[in-house]
């Protein structure tokens, strides 16, 4: 019995792993490193990175700057309708990202919620960098805040508490005792979220649109040469295949961060396609 | 490895099949049907019972060279159905409607547009299908023959397919782009249709093909039967294509 058992149990981690990895190995096997090469150097691939990097970026400074913040208060205060609060930070979190994307357009589109308001300031958000940028955020953010949120309130509290009888203002306490003793948690939480942010489809094709150079990030460009040119398509893939993989063991070889890692995101998996 | 990419696209495309219509392809042995966007509503309407993916071309023509199961494929190009039947993958095309270009803006036309040459102005956004999609392709064509290609200047997006374009301006986020004259009617409430003149239109064919490793080879006949057939060049033709 033992045996069938233990039979049973690596048949299915064989099968489980070999589904897994296989398309992530075919990407390599697919084409010649030399085509890889060339087709990551083509220019729909160069302008989809750089679109990625620079968007990603300006969205990770909002993520990072508004997140710790809001994750400190909510990690270390306890309030009535906190509960609700954190259950809206992590709705887009389980959200199908085209939901995300038809959200985006119904509040900030033309027609929007506050569509008027901002054409009255000449503003238009769809079409444009902006548009990505919102949808990276949108998506990626609730993955920092909810793993900071966890690592502010694993601070043992009467350490704060002993700062602040030892006469440090809160915001000495805040950058002196709070944010040195959450720093795993806090690089694990924004490495995922940037991850997830790179990946992020669904809510950019039908937000942002897609135009080489301006809003077309990796993703999209993915999806946009499939058709076009397949080397391209998958080199693309190969690239971000190679960046997860680089996310991943940099979270989980940083011995402090591990904590932090339980709750496993999909860096760079388009979780759906429009 | 090639078998293993294949399969991966099977289940996006089975996938992709069952979420877009009912699940109702027992009662004729699951015929899959892969068609251009742009004959959604006339296959839906003529067919019911029929597994569809509707798509770009383009992006159907690589799913079936991937080895997707599908039983017949019904294109917006010919560029396609001939690159597949050179391939041996498809039995041989025949073509069954046309269509043409229209250039559609949102029923409140904020950009107000009237004609192809007031897309010249500074900030306008233009949708337009990307290069390789057939109507990408046509509407690159069209503006050629009219001395227009200027206004590809102002395109803020290059979508996978002619109903992405369609949901953009019905939207009201872009000011206009480019579509057939058979994806108005569907969303005539929310787009006003500028009419473009027949000696610049792009000839738009489109051929239907039995898929070669077709599960349900008798089915795929019926169907194609079905679209060739007085009823099916009725519904071609009040859907607004025209009949070869």
């Amino acid at each position: 019995m033992r045996r069938l058992f233990d039979f049973l149990l690596v048949a299915a981690l064989t099968i489980a792993v070999a589904f897994l990895f296989l398309p992530i190995l075919a990407l390599f096997i697919r084409i010649s490193p030399r085509s890889l090469v060339s087709a990551l150097t083509s220019p729909v691939a160069l302008e989809a990175l750089w679109v990625t990097i620079k968007t990603g970026l300006i969205a990770h400074a909002f993520v990072l700057g508004l997140g710790t913040p809001a994750a400190y208060f909510l990690g270390t205060r306890r309030f009535r309708g906190r509960e609700a609060i954190l259950t809206i930070l992590e709705l887009p979190l389980v959200l199908p990202p085209a939901v995300a994307g038809i959200g985006l357009l119904a509040a900030f589109g033309r027609r929007g919620l506050l569509g008027d308001e901002l054409s009255a300031l000449g503003i238009s958000i769809p079409f444009t960098q902006v548009a990505v940028v919102m949808a990276v955020t949108f998506v990626a953010a609730p993955f920092y805040l909810r793993q900071a949120i966890a690592a502010f309130a694993a601070v043992d509290r009467s350490l704060l508490d002993a700062s602040r009888t030892l006469g440090a203002s809160p915001w000495k306490t805040f950058r002196r005792i709070a944010l040195p003793l959450s720093v795993g948690g806090l690089g694990a939480a924004s490495t995922l979220a940037w991850a997830r942010g790179t990946g992020e489809f669904g809510a950019t094709i039908m937000f942002a649109g897609s135009f080489q150079g301006i809003t077309q990030t990796m993703p999209l460009a993915i999806y946009a040469e499939l058709d076009r040119d397949i080397d391209v398509a998958i080199a693309i893939g190969a690239f971000l295949v190679v960046l997860s993989a680089v996310v991943l063991l940099s979270v989980k070889l940083l011995p402090s961060w591990r904590r932090w890692t339980s709750v496993s995101a999909t860096p760079f998996a388009p979780s759906s396609s429009a | 490895m090639r078998r293993a990419l294949a399969a991966c696209l099977a289940l996006a495309i089975l996938a992709a099949g069952c979420g877009s219509t009912d699940d109702s392809s027992a009662s004729n042995g699951g015929l899959t049907v892969l068609a251009a966007s742009s004959l959604t509503e006339v296959f839906q309407d003529l067919e019911p019972d029929a597994r569809y993916s509707f798509a770009g071309s383009d992006e159907l023509a690589t799913q079936i060279e991937e080895g997707a199961p599908a039983d017949v494929f019904a294109s917006a190009s010919t560029k396609y159905a001939d690159e597949l039947f050179d391939k041996g993958l498809t039995r041989k095309p025949q073509i069954f409607a046309t269509n043409k270009l229209v250039l559609i803006v949102p029923k409140d036309n904020p950009a107000n547009i009237h004609s192809v040459p007031d897309l010249e102005k500074d900030g306008i956004k233009l949708v337009v299908g990307a290069e390789g999609v057939p109507v990408g392709d046509y509407t690159h064509r069209v503006l050629e023959n009219m001395g227009e290609k200027s206004v590809l200047d102002n395109v803020v997006s290059n979508e996978d397919d002619v109903k992405a374009v369609v949901a953009k301006v019905a939207q009201g986020e872009a000011d206009a782009g480019f579509v057939y004259v058979t994806d108005v009617k569907p969303v005539g409430e929310d787009v006003t249709a500028v009419t473009l003149p027949d000696d610049v239109q792009a000839t738009v064919e489109y051929p239907i093909a039995v898929v070669k490793d077709a599960k349900n080879p008798e089915a795929a006949n019926d169907f194609v039967d079905l679209v060739v057939s007085d009823k099916g060049r009725e519904a071609l033709e009040d859907a607004g294509f025209g009949i070869p």
